[in-house]
């Protein structure tokens, strides 16, 4: 079952996807890349039904783009986030609606880091850390506890992980790893990617 | 029945009796309507056979209602299901051969019928023909070919194939006496025009003892070079 | 298996069950539990079920040091009957491409067919071979716009370009995936598991031949929807290579005398 998380710090946003890829029960791939790079400072993560996933997400990648293009600056993470909300709202009411989950992260100069959670239906709120899938109603409590905003960065990494143990521990479909992305005022850094399994208590 | 109220609701209560909630008429435009189907190809060449069957449900419509329609002078086609829809089918493809002709001055090959034909099948994809298809003829070469179709075309050369009502009768056979499977130290014999019709006779004459929508009688159409022969033999009437 | 539903039972009702349910807000992710072309379904004994879609079937391909071998069965079948033991699973569509059947039969050979086309004109219009990543997305794209329509197909497009061996697997869900192995069809839990215990990085192509159609014969000992002959074919640098046709009969023979 797939799992999104994204915590925002005071000069970062740290997001992780897992890489799980599955048709009915049997998993397909185990290091597939949920996360979608709109922009140098964006990044879009996204889970949902086989097929919409992709098609929605390459679909708002490739209009971020062109829109850099055409007016030689790039959308910032809020107008990025309110674009594909709008796009999401509108194919919703159509006989095609995209059933996709998302999270969106990003860094603006002037805003600083911002995350923004998204589900199917179009709704959109900001937060300082969200979480889909299954694996939500397990972190979003952890997240509720420990996080503050004036988290640093490693303590954000020891939370992320907190978080992925304690789905190694309940949840009964095991994830293997999760891919770990960092977005700060240099850009999107690639983390290592988390392994579980053999620090779980 | 074409247009059908449930007597009974989801949970076996009688709809006059006790309330069932919302009554659905349903509609479809789909029958069955039986038959069985046959084509095998030998050396030089092919047969397709049907019985004359048409009948519904426990009703026999018809005693002479033969389902192999000739196309060409060497391809002959074998159509059992719901018999509106191979009718409406078989009048296409006359049409769309004379086309052919028309605007190619040839005649179309078994070949090029057969995956013309899977092209009209998979236009209807999302509301298919009720048709199974088999078309028996002669290839380029002269060799006999048998085509077999699924309703929405999907298709694949055989060298003999049952399709229709007692087609899970007939195959068996088949692939025994024609296609020798599981069998150890049997000579392959290639298969005699002779030794095929009197095969063809013999499956269908059993089919009609244990199938109630195959009977009446046999028609064969006998592809060779020389063109069809047709030849009709009696089955059961009951 | 939408068609089976179409013209399933008493009266064909296209209306209501399309075969897959509508899924929408039921899951909140792409986990369910629909083998594809169900586990249901089947047990209408009206006339109308002998409706023939390949749903009964098993499929694998892998990639390797050498190239990539694909090995399928060839039994068709419809509800219990088997409509055929010598069905062409693996679709040529051109001399580097090869596409391989799960599902509806007439979906994958219409479908791979227009694919065919479709990189023919690439190749005229670019003068030069379409990749394996275009072409799966290719077919991928073209079947998601019938997403939720009933069409049925898991399929796996295996190749060679510029970037060496590709193997993607698509399917009439939207699924488009890149990988090193696969296994499609309702055999394909019991392939995977010889696949997987057998995998070498070393493999020579004669071990990966024999290991593709060891899976394959295993998985028709397993799964009664699957059977006839194993047909294996092996993709390199030249474009593809028919290797082998075996009966699954002499198969067991040839295995079992070895065992023994």
């Amino acid at each position: 079952m797939e799992y999104l998380i994204g915590i925002q710090g005071p000069d970062y946003v740290l997001v992780a996807a897992d890489t799980v890829a599955a048709s009915s029960i049997i998993q397909m791939k185990h290091d597939y890349d949920k996360m979608f790079k709109l922009s140098e400072k964006i990044l879009l993560l996204c889970v949902g039904e086989a097929g919409d996933t992709v098609q929605f997400a390459e679909y708002i990648q490739k209009n971020v783009q062109l829109y850099k293009m055409r007016n030689g600056y790039e959308l910032s993470p809020a107008a990025a986030a309110n674009f594909t909300r709008k796009n999401l709202a509108d194919y919703l009411r159509s006989r095609t609606p995209y059933h996709v989950n998302l999270l969106l992260a990003g860094y603006e100069e002037a805003d600083g880091p911002s995350l923004y959670y998204m589900d199917y239906l179009a709704a959109l709120a900001k937060a300082p850390f969200a979480a889909h899938g299954y694996g939500a109603f397990l972190t979003l409590s952890i997240l509720d506890r420990y996080y503050r905003p004036d988290l640093s960065r490693d303590e954000a990494m020891d939370l992320l992980k907190k978080c992925l143990e304690e789905l190694n521990k309940r949840f009964i479909l095991n994830l293997p790893s999760f891919n770990v992305r960092l977005i700060d005022k240099d850009g999107i850094h690639d983390l290592e990617r988390v392994p579980l399994g053999q620090k779980a208590a | 029945a074409m247009l059908s109220t449930h007597m009974f609701g989801e949970n076996g209560k009688m709809k006059e009796y006790h309330y069932t909630g919302p009554v659905e008429h349903k509609f479809s435009p789909y029958a069955f309507n039986g038959g069985t189907v046959l084509a095998v190809a030998g050396e030089d060449f092919a047969i397709v056979a049907s019985d004359t069957r048409l009948s519904e449900g426990y009703s026999i419509h018809s005693r002479d209602s033969p389902k192999c329609y000739k196309l060409t002078d060497t391809t002959v086609i074998g159509c059992s299901g719901f018999h509106g829809d191979c009718l409406t089918l078989t009048k296409i493809i006359d049409a769309r051969l004379k086309m052919y002709k028309h605007s190619n001055n040839k005649t179309m090959t078994s070949g090029a019928i057969a995956a013309m034909l899977s092209t009209i099948l998979y236009s209807r994809r999302f509301f298919p023909y009720y048709v199974y298809n088999i078309i028996g003829g002669l290839d380029e070469e002269g060799r006999g070919a048998v085509y077999s179709f699924d309703p929405v075309g999907s298709y694949q050369r055989d060298t003999y194939k049952a399709g229709g009502s007692a087609s899970a009768m007939l195959q068996p056979l088949l692939d025994n006496q024609i296609g020798f499977k599981n069998m150890e130290n049997v000579e392959h014999l290639p298969l005699s025009l002779e030794k095929a019709v009197q095969l063809v006779k013999d499956v269908f004459i059993s089919a009609a003892e244990r199938d109630v929508y195959t009977g009446d009688a046999l028609k064969l159409c006998i592809v060779t070079k020389d063109g069809i022969k047709e030849e009709t033999v009696p089955l059961r009437k009951d | 298996m939408a068609l089976a539903s179409v013209l399933q039972g008493e009266y064909a009702d296209f209306n209501s069950h399309s075969g897959r349910p509508f899924s929408f807000a039921s899951e909140s992710d792409g986990l369910s539990f629909s083998v594809k072309a169900s586990l249901h379904g089947e047990d209408a004994e009206g006339p109308e079920r002998k409706i023939e879609f390949l749903h009964g079937t098993t499929t694998l391909a892998f990639k390797f040091q050498h190239g990539v071998i694909v090995a399928v069965d060839s039994r068709a079948t419809a509800g219990s009957y088997i409509a055929s033991q010598t069905v062409k699973k693996v679709i040529e569509i051109n001399p580097y491409l090869l596409g391989t059947m799960a599902g509806g039969a007439a979906d994958c050979s219409f479908w791979e067919r227009l694919l065919a086309r479709q990189c023919r004109i690439y190749e005229l219009r670019n003068k030069e071979r379409i990749s394996v990543a275009a072409a799966s997305k290719l077919l991928a794209n073209m079947v998601y716009q019938y997403k939720g329509m009933g069409l049925s197909m898991g399929t796996m497009i295996c190749g060679w370009d510029k970037r060496g061996p590709g193997l993607y697997y698509v399917d009439s869900e939207g699924n488009r995936i890149c990988g090193d192995q696969f296994a499609v069809g309702s055999g394909s839990m019991y392939a995977y598991g010889v696949l997987d215990s057998g995998l070498r990085p070393d493999l020579t192509v004669e071990e990966a031949c024999d290991l593709g159609r060891r899976a394959i014969y295993q998985a028709t000992y397993r799964d009664a929807y699957s059977g006839g002959t194993v047909n294996l074919y092996h993709v390199h640098s030249q474009g593809w290579e028919r290797v082998s046709q075996d009966d699954v009969l002499q198969l067991h023979q040839q295995f079992q005398s070895k065992q023994a």
